[in-house]
């Protein structure tokens, strides 16, 4: 039954949260109610207590009675330390709080930011609503490694697991940061058989994720900022090309480009683009309305590309 | 399901400064808030009823008294203040207030930035996440926002993609989202008399309607579902599709080949965006989408003066 752990679970906590001085072993198991048993029993509950509250991250100070009762320890919950400590919030900045809490739909980071707003809703702020957020995000959600993955970065923990790339390899790396980068999640960090820094989505891990139980085995360098390591699309120079659009389509390519000629069925258009294979799959979806005149390697590509489709 | 007695006594804990801080909150609303059944907080009211301080007479027991499923806290005993956050509590409420900064360009992200300024000071970890999105802002955005918070019908000058058209529109916006780099509306079309999905970058302007209110809009519309179902295949350099299209997509299987079935989409959308990746994605089914897609690639190797060799002549 799981009714009476939890109660005296419970009352340990009262019990030690409410003392200002150590209280003994012995006071413990005698006046704390639920534990029941011999003395050896006992003991054992209150050993594996002492660490289920400890799992919650409940913090119990061990410290000497004083020097006459050196074999016996005593124990407490520095009031301190157990309780949230958040500098004064006003009312609309907890009211911020919740709508960044909400953020996560039924998403994995749900229910901790969901407990979290609570503590935070807890310290008898009332909240103030004063403005709308209306646009949505829609995200990938995070995969269940994310837990995992933020433990192993604030233990500094190297970790290893098996990504899905060009070939299935096992990957050790020293991980660094958590990268949500536009809806999707990364892991950031450096890759200990390459000694370089790099990035992995977490969609293709493809095996649980396995973390060296040392802690401290790296420092994240000073002044590490995960956004200069980024494959960025905007670090590719624009290149232009000239394409010609039959008139009345292709209406879209039209508004973003500029016209250098008119012509009778078609209109010429000067057009930048960045990322090639995005920009043939711009042109291509207008079909037969749309002609690359240059550059050449670009009509090659859109040619090879369409002579792969008929093969 | 039987949940652990740790779990258990965290939320115990949680809720008794919780109720300290909303006297007489219905049941209904705290197994909302906690996110768990009525029964459950019953069944934890009850127990934390029973735990106190050691004597464990009336004066030294948690004092709540509840009646018609409104509860009120009267001595918590040791328990009055919310335990810390965890860093897994602390940090997923940062990453988020990272991303809404990142969305907004308004006062609202310098004040964001301002109170995670004020939470990391007395943060004892490292936040885990950095969050980097990029966004082109579009000019429209604040005049459909607060449209969209009057309820107000607009008229639009649209791009369309499908059709290759330019229209103009009566909508009336309901909700705008942002997925990857894209900022999307859907709105209630008054002329196409139906629910519309709009990209924020192809609204070539947006008027507000003045004097006009909500008319009664009928049930969104979905596009007709799983009637015939769409299989591609899809190669590994083409992966950026089930990436873009997990809205449509049903179900993945393999791994250096993909097979993808689909819901239901528009004929058209499918043939020009599969023709898009060339031969790296391939229709299985229907066939008649697959002929299609090559008689496409066909016609526009003809105006390069390509030969596709199987025109049939």
């Amino acid at each position: 039954m799981s009714d009476r752990k939890t109660e005296r679970l419970l009352n340990l906590t009262l019990a030690l949260l409410a003392t200002k001085r150590y209280l003994k072993k012995s006071e413990i198991l005698s006046n704390v109610l639920g534990y029941e048993g011999t003395q050896e029993t006992k003991e054992r509950m209150f050993e594996r207590d002492k660490d289920d509250l400890r799992s919650l991250g409940i913090e119990i100070e061990v410290g000497d009675l004083d020097i006459f009762f050196e074999d016996e320890p005593g124990y407490r919950i520095p009031q301190k330390s157990y309780e949230l400590t958040v500098p004064e919030l006003t009312g609309r900045e907890l009211a911020l709080l919740s709508i960044a809490a909400n953020y996560w739909n039924d998403s994995i980071l749900a229910p901790s930011a969901q407990s979290g707003i609570r503590k935070l809703q807890s310290l008898g702020v009332p909240m103030t609503f004063d403005f709308d957020f209306r646009a949505q995000y829609r995200f990938e959600n995070p995969t269940a490694l994310l837990d995992d993955i933020t433990s192993a970065i604030a233990s500094k923990s190297q970790v290893s697991f098996s990504y899905d790339s060009a070939s299935l390899k096992l990957r050790h790396l020293e991980p660094y940061k958590v990268l949500f980068w536009n809806g999707f999640w990364y892991l950031i960090g450096r890759d200990i058989d390459r000694s370089d820094i790099r990035l992995f989505k977490l969609s293709r891990f493809v095996s649980p994720l396995t973390i060296v139980k040392k802690k401290n085995q790296f420092v994240i360098p000073e002044g590490f900022n995960a956004q200069e390591h980024l494959p960025s699309e905007n670090l590719e120079i624009a290149r232009i090309a000239k394409v010609e659009i039959r008139k009345e389509s292709g209406l879209i390519l039209r508004n973003r480009g500029s016209i250098l000629s008119e012509g009778e069925e078609f209109d010429t258009f000067q057009i930048a683009y960045e990322n090639e294979n995005a920009f043939l799959r711009e042109i291509l979806w207008f079909g037969a309305s749309v002609r690359i005149v240059e550059p050449i390697e670009l009509k090659l590509s859109l040619i090879a590309l369409l002579q792969e489709v008929i093969r | 399901m039987s949940e652990s007695a740790l779990d258990r006594t965290a939320r115990a804990l949680d809720l008794v400064p919780y109720l300290l801080e909303h006297q007489g909150i219905s049941i209904t609303e705290l197994a909302k808030v906690f996110g768990t059944s009525e029964k459950q907080i019953n069944e934890d009211l009850i127990l934390i009823h029973m735990c106190g301080l050691p004597g464990y007479t009336p004066l030294e027991l948690i004092d709540m008294y509840y009646e018609d499923g409104f509860v009120t806290v009267s001595d918590p005993q040791s328990l009055d203040r919310p335990r810390k956050m965890s860093r897994t509590e602390m940090s997923s409420i940062l990453v988020s207030l990272d991303l809404i900064k990142s969305l907004r360009t308004d006062e609202i992200g310098s004040e964001i930035e301002a109170l995670q300024r004020k939470l990391q000071n007395n943060l004892e970890f490292e936040n885990p996440f950095v969050v980097v999105q990029e966004l082109r802002q579009q000019p429209v955005q604040k005049i459909l926002e607060s449209a969209i918070a009057k309820s107000a019908a607009v008229e639009i000058v649209y791009l369309g993609a499908n059709r290759d058209t330019r229209s103009e529109r009566k909508i009336i916006p309901i909700e705008i989202y942002i997925a990857n780099k894209i900022a999307y509306l859907n709105a209630w079309c008054e002329t196409s008399n139906g629910d519309r999905t709009f990209r924020l970058d192809r609204i070539l302007s947006c008027e507000p309607i003045p004097g006009r209110a909500l008319v009664t809009r009928s049930e969104r519309t979905e596009i007709d579902s799983g009637a015939n179902s769409i299989i591609l295949t899809i190669d590994k350099s083409a992966r950026n599709f089930l990436e873009d299209n997990r809205a449509i997509i049903n179900k993945i299987d393999g791994v250096d080949e993909a097979t993808v079935s689909l819901n239901s989409i528009d004929e058209e959308w499918l043939i020009k965006t599969v023709l898009g990746y060339g031969g790296s994605i391939r229709v299985i089914s229907p066939e008649a989408i697959s002929l299609k897609i090559a008689d496409r690639a066909r016609e526009i190797l003809e105006i390069y003066g390509e030969n596709s060799g199987k025109t049939g002549k």
